[in-house]
């Protein structure tokens, strides 16, 4: 075991999180339940009191069924949504792989698009220009970067959006299932260029994945995740093994 | 406060001006004329109205072209409307973004507004021609657009953050907003002049800070006098509205990526 003994790139500390989820979205619904009685939203509790921490350097799988609560550990990371009690502490900035299109606008080119991805990622300028090259050559799309992106198949826009996150100079990059989408020979691609970035030890790297083995090739520890409960932690096999067993 | 209120000129300069560019690219994409819509839109809502209230109805304005005096109050509105109901419903738009990618969320309307004061720049140039094609004289006194400008855009991304921010939570706000913007604009001496206002509700009608706004456009365009009293009014309502409405944003944009 490589476990770096740095100060955490993330931290979670007694952190709780909860939703409140609106069923009615208008006026003309909300009035007549509120008339009634009825609460204006209903409470879903996402995590109650999670603690854990991830160190620099390490990459850590997040495992667990859908709506463990993955995807919300990933935006309180990310800094987009706020924990209701406790606190989330995240050294270093950090680059959200975007899902398929939120970054993107459909009727601008694959190149204008890298520019305006990768300024949401918080890239300025200079650091586009030079690594422009490198970010088409990588998404393979030299021929169509001219192209619309609405044009686009849905791998293609994977490979863009990837293409662009990798080369995003962060400490701390976050992966949530985008990876599903490509090619076999893509996905290879893209395991082993984060495999490139692990080795050099300079990246954080949170993963989320229902690939099995995406995820024992290439994390040095994983999470299961079972309704906002952390139930294993630690090495990705044995965490597989209790996973695969609920 | 004041550092927070720059943060997205400073740090976040280079994504303010990637978004800016998305809504003006992308808005004249797979279109003929292209970007020319932009110059094309108001030109024809000018001849409709001019038709219909200078033909028809006949509304004095002195010795200024009715063409010219309604340019100078349609184009600032348009630019202010414009603003208004593309950013109301541009956070909405923007969801997927917001729920994702952590940035401070008031760039995403201002890119919109910026986006608009660029087709309002380029219509200005029109407006110039048409001056000059009028025998308009160009007075001294043009300088002052440029604090009314000022004025005019506080009070427009104070509104904006407001609505955008509302409309997060109910769409109805988008729709509301359009039909109040219409009203307003009937409120507020666009197509005719102040001195048709009936004088007993002058003072009430004065209330309306765009009041102030286009009257001073008009005062500093040809030379009329400056009614200061109206002119600080709509300045200091303008501040006022915007620091309100991006206290508000900023009290709400931490749930926006749970509610978006």
């Amino acid at each position: 075991m490589n476990t770096p003994i740095h100060i955490p790139a993330i931290r979670f500390d007694r952190v709780s999180k909860s939703y409140y989820l609106q069923e009615d979205r208008t006026f003309k619904d909300v009035i007549p339940s509120l008339l009634l009685g009825k609460p204006w939203a209903k409470k879903h509790i996402v995590f109650h009191d999670l603690n854990f921490s991830i160190a620099q350097g390490e990459t850590v799988g997040i495992v667990g069924k859908n709506g463990a609560g993955k995807s919300t550990m990933l935006k309180l990371i990310a800094g987009v949504t706020y924990p209701n009690t406790g606190s989330v502490v995240v050294q270093g900035r950090v680059a959200p792989l975007i899902e398929l299109g939120a970054g993107f606008h459909h009727e601008l080119s694959g190149y204008e698009n890298i520019f305006l991805n990768a300024a949401i990622l918080g890239m300025h300028k200079k650091e586009i220009e030079l690594k422009i090259d490198e970010i088409i050559k990588f998404s393979e799309l030299e021929e169509f970067i001219h192209v619309p992106v609405k044009r686009y198949s849905s791998g293609m826009h994977m490979r863009l959006g990837f293409s662009v996150a990798i080369h995003v100079d962060v400490p701390i990059l976050l992966i949530d299932e985008v990876l599903a989408v490509g090619d076999r020979d893509f996905q290879q691609k893209c395991l082993n260029k984060l495999q490139e970035l692990k080795q050099n030890k300079q990246k954080t790297i949170v993963f989320v994945s229902h690939n099995e083995e995406a995820v024992r090739s290439f994390c040095d520890r994983a999470i299961l995740l079972e309704h906002g409960k952390i139930i294993e932690d630690g090495n990705p096999k044995r965490v597989f093994e209790r996973y695969n067993k609920a | 406060m004041i550092s927070i209120i720059l943060r997205p000129f400073q740090s976040y300069k280079y994504l303010l001006l990637q978004l800016t560019q998305r809504e003006i690219k992308s808005r004249y994409k797979q279109s003929f004329v292209g970007y020319a819509w932009v110059i094309l839109n108001p030109l024809a809502q000018l001849l409709v109205y001019s038709f219909v209230f200078s033909v028809v109805f006949r509304f004095p304005t002195h010795d200024i072209p009715y063409i010219i005096f309604l340019y100078a109050g349609l184009l600032p509105w348009g630019l202010f409307q414009g603003s208004i109901s593309a950013a109301t419903q541009s956070l909405v738009e923007n969801a997927p973004l917001i729920r994702k990618v952590n940035f401070p969320r008031e760039i995403i309307p201002y890119s919109v507004v910026l986006a608009k004061i660029v087709d309002f720049l380029v219509s200005a140039l029109i407006f110039i021609g048409f001056m000059i094609a009028f025998r308009v004289p160009f007075s001294s006194t043009t300088i002052y657009l440029v604090p009314l400008f000022f004025s005019q855009l506080l009070l427009t991304i104070g509104i904006s953050l407001i609505l955008s921010a509302g409309n997060l939570f109910y769409r109805d706000i988008q729709y509301l907003a359009n039909l109040l913007l219409m009203l307003w604009m009937y409120m507020t001496p666009v197509v005719y002049p102040l001195s048709l206002v009936p004088t007993q509700y002058v003072w009430f009608y004065k209330l309306n800070p765009m009041v102030g706004i286009l009257e001073g456009y008009r005062s500093a365009l040809f030379n009329y006098p400056f009614e200061w009293t109206i002119i600080s009014w709509s300045l200091a309502i303008s501040c006022l509205v915007f620091l309100i409405g991006f206290f508000v944003f900023k009290k709400s944009d931490k749930i926006f990526a749970d509610i978006a």
